[in-house]
């Protein structure tokens, strides 16, 4: 009895580890494109790149800059901050021309690796590490400004104006989201009243059912736009306003299309183009200093603001005195008239 | 009454009813003596293959019940580890949880073709029940209208379970199993297939609380999207020891504080209190409950 308990116990624990490394160890994506010999850039994500469309852009950028530039492309996923540790590890092992680590996961370790290979050139996309070598590029965004003009949008479209966000978790850098949200429709409608709930939680970057709830809840208290940050959870978002009439806003990339008629707008990111830009620089050699991207240089932006706004189904599309307020507030943004208030600044 | 709170029950039901369903498994567990703490993987998994088969047959109905069939099989890892070669359930249990997360990611890219979240307009959901026609009525209408047939299915299976354990003689054979498994094994009980008879109902109990998340409370499928209800489960379990409707009781409680949660934020609660409530709640019910266990006598009823 006592062997076949024991053999039995490590059978199981056995197979399913061995399953479970298989289904969520650190993978990489094979090379893509013609790659020149020695030419190569490897991309490290600071989670697994399935649940975030933030992350799926930057992986795209880095796949088209690499191919322009002639490069081989690799993806290291990791799963924690110590896998990131042990990914920059091997990035470094494997000397590819330009090592890319994506958001601020990677501050700390990119204030001393670049400084301990200055051979090798490394890019932080979204952040930038506090103390920065001559051979760290980071790129960094202005989300506020986008997350202002839905506000403008939320603002002006709102009937009841009450209007609300559901993000993942109360920190700080969500509220670029939040803040210049609620400032961008009060800058249309000073009535305008805005409510944050926070998914919160086991697992806040990936709970539909949980966001549903908190939509439905808003929604029942007189919110009639409810904008979705809530990164996996935002399907969740878009199902409660469907039910209920209300509207919502996507995040990161166009996600009108997975709810048509219900979402106003998007507040967008160019993350792959801002990362793209930033490999060529360095492939050139242009490297080290930090590039900012707001609304001037193109590098955020609502659907609104795109000549194929007509084709994007969002629901702005059908509100022309919308989209030229929006195009006038970005104006007045980028000729600095208006400044958007940076909720991590300060 | 206003409509506000009745869509405040209506949102406590939602919240409690994959926690209900998944928790009546790791009940019947429990009674018969084996503690099932691979609810969190089991309803993950059966989220994750009624959605599957939803896609693939085009009817809600087919995926709940593949969903069940689905997350009975693989709980059958977990019966015939613990209860035919005498595993550590626990041990087991951990294994089985780790292994959905990665398993359904796995598979969703394999199946699905994508990752994070899977959504598309031909994926069927559960109709509600305002949709069959309960939508008009008082009080069920605004209660129950938005509701999936499998919420009031999920409470008559609460009753459905305390009745058999207590008024029928099968029910009274897995109590005595669970109480004292050699004393009933030396009366002629079957020890062994009633255990893996309840350890398999648990499974399929899960993939109901799965499907009721994946295709009622929602219709998507996305990485990790029990995020910790099972758990939840596992903790009205023991709460509530081998009563049913004292576990219905946890639960609901659970699905109050969650629900209540959302609305004392929307008026100033910092997001980490709401968080915290659960388990607050969870601590100070252990608390009372083992006040008023050492209180009373240490009989065994059930209620």
């Amino acid at each position: 009895m006592r062997t076949t308990f024991k053999t039995g116990l490590f059978a199981y624990t056995g197979a399913a580890l061995a399953l479970m490394l298989a289904a969520c160890g650190t993978s990489s994506t094979p090379e893509t494109g013609a790659s020149a010999p020695g030419k190569s850039v490897i991309l490290i994500s600071p989670n697994p790149v399935g649940v975030n469309s933030f992350l799926q852009l930057g992986v795209k950028g880095a796949q088209a800059a690499a191919k322009e530039i002639g490069a081989s492309f690799k993806l290291y996923e990791s799963k924690d901050p110590n896998s990131i540790a042990q990914n920059v590890d091997a990035a470094v092992r494997a000397k590819p021309t330009i090592i890319v680590g994506i958001s601020f996961s990677f501050d700390d370790i990119f204030s001393t690796v670049p400084k301990q290979h200055p051979d090798l050139q490394f890019l932080e996309v979204d952040s930038c590490a506090k103390t920065q070598a001559p051979n760290l590029t980071c790129v960094s965004f202005k989300e506020h400004e986008a997350a202002y003009l839905a506000g403008v949008e939320a603002g002006m479209l709102s009937k009841s104006g009450k209007i609300g966000v559901v993000a993942p978790l109360d920190t700080p850098f969500m509220h670029r989201w939040i803040d210049p949200f609620y400032a961008g429709a009060k800058s249309v409608n000073p009535k305008t009243a805005g409510t944050t709930l926070y998914v919160g939680g086991n697992n806040p970057f990936s709970d539909p059912a949980r966001a549903k709830s908190q939509t439905q809840t808003m929604i029942g208290q007189g919110a009639d736009v409810v904008a979705a940050s809530a990164s996996g959870g935002n399907q969740g978002v878009f199902e409660a306003v469907a039910a209920a009439g209300a509207k919502s806003f996507g995040v990161d990339v166009n996600q009108c299309a997975q709810s048509p008629g219900n979402i106003i707008d998007n507040v967008i990111k160019h993350v792959d183009v801002a990362e793209s830009a930033a490999i060529k620089d360095i492939a050139a050699g242009k490297t080290g200093g930090t590039k900012v991207y707001g609304l001037a240089e193109g590098g955020v932006g609502v659907n609104a603001l795109d000549g194929d706004v007509a084709s994007s189904q969002c629901t702005v599309a059908s509100s022309p005195e919308v989209i030229a307020k929006v195009k006038q507030v970005r104006d007045d943004i980028v000729a600095g008239k208006v400044t958007v208030a940076d909720p991590l600044a300060g | 009454m206003n409509i506000l709170e009745w869509t405040f029950v209506a949102s406590v039901l939602t919240a409690t009813a994959p926690v209900v369903l998944a928790a009546l498994g790791g009940l019947l567990c429990s009674v018969s003596g084996i503690f099932n703490m691979a609810l969190e993987g089991q309803l993950l998994f059966g989220a994750f293959s009624a959605v599957v088969v939803s896609h693939l047959t085009g009817n809600a109905w087919c995926g709940v019940a593949g969903g069940v069939a689905a997350t009975a099989l693989y709980s059958a890892v977990l019966s015939v580890s613990a209860v035919t070669f005498r595993a550590d359930p626990v041990v087991v249990a951990v294994g089985l949880n780790l292994l959905a997360l990665g398993l359904t990611s796995f598979l969703m890219r394999r199946i699905l073709g994508t990752a994070g979240t899977y959504t598309s307009p031909e994926l069927r959901g559960l109709p509600t029940l305002a949709s069959l026609g309960l939508g008009k009525i008082t009080v069920i209408g605004p209660v129950l209208g938005p509701q999936s047939p499998l919420v009031p299915v999920a409470f008559v299976l609460v009753v459905a379970a305390a009745w058999w354990l207590k008024r029928t003689r099968s029910g009274l054979r897995l109590r005595g199993i669970g109480q004292h498994p050699e004393a009933a094994e030396s009366l002629g009980l079957k020890v062994g297939p009633y255990r893996h008879g309840v350890v398999l109902a648990a499974g399929a109990l899960c993939g109901l609380a799965g499907a009721q998340l994946a295709l009622g409370n929602v219709t998507l499928f996305s990485e990790g999207m029990s995020a910790g209800r099972g758990w939840v489960a596992v903790v009205a379990v023991m709460l509530g020891g081998v009563r049913p409707y004292r576990v219905l009781g946890a639960c609901l409680l659970f699905g109050v504080a969650e629900a209540l949660g959302f609305r004392l934020q929307g008026v100033g609660l910092p997001q980490q209190f709401a968080d915290a409530a659960p388990y607050v709640i969870t601590l100070l019910a252990l608390v009372l409950a083992s006040v008023a266990g050492r209180r009373r006598s240490a009989r065994l009823e059930f209620t």
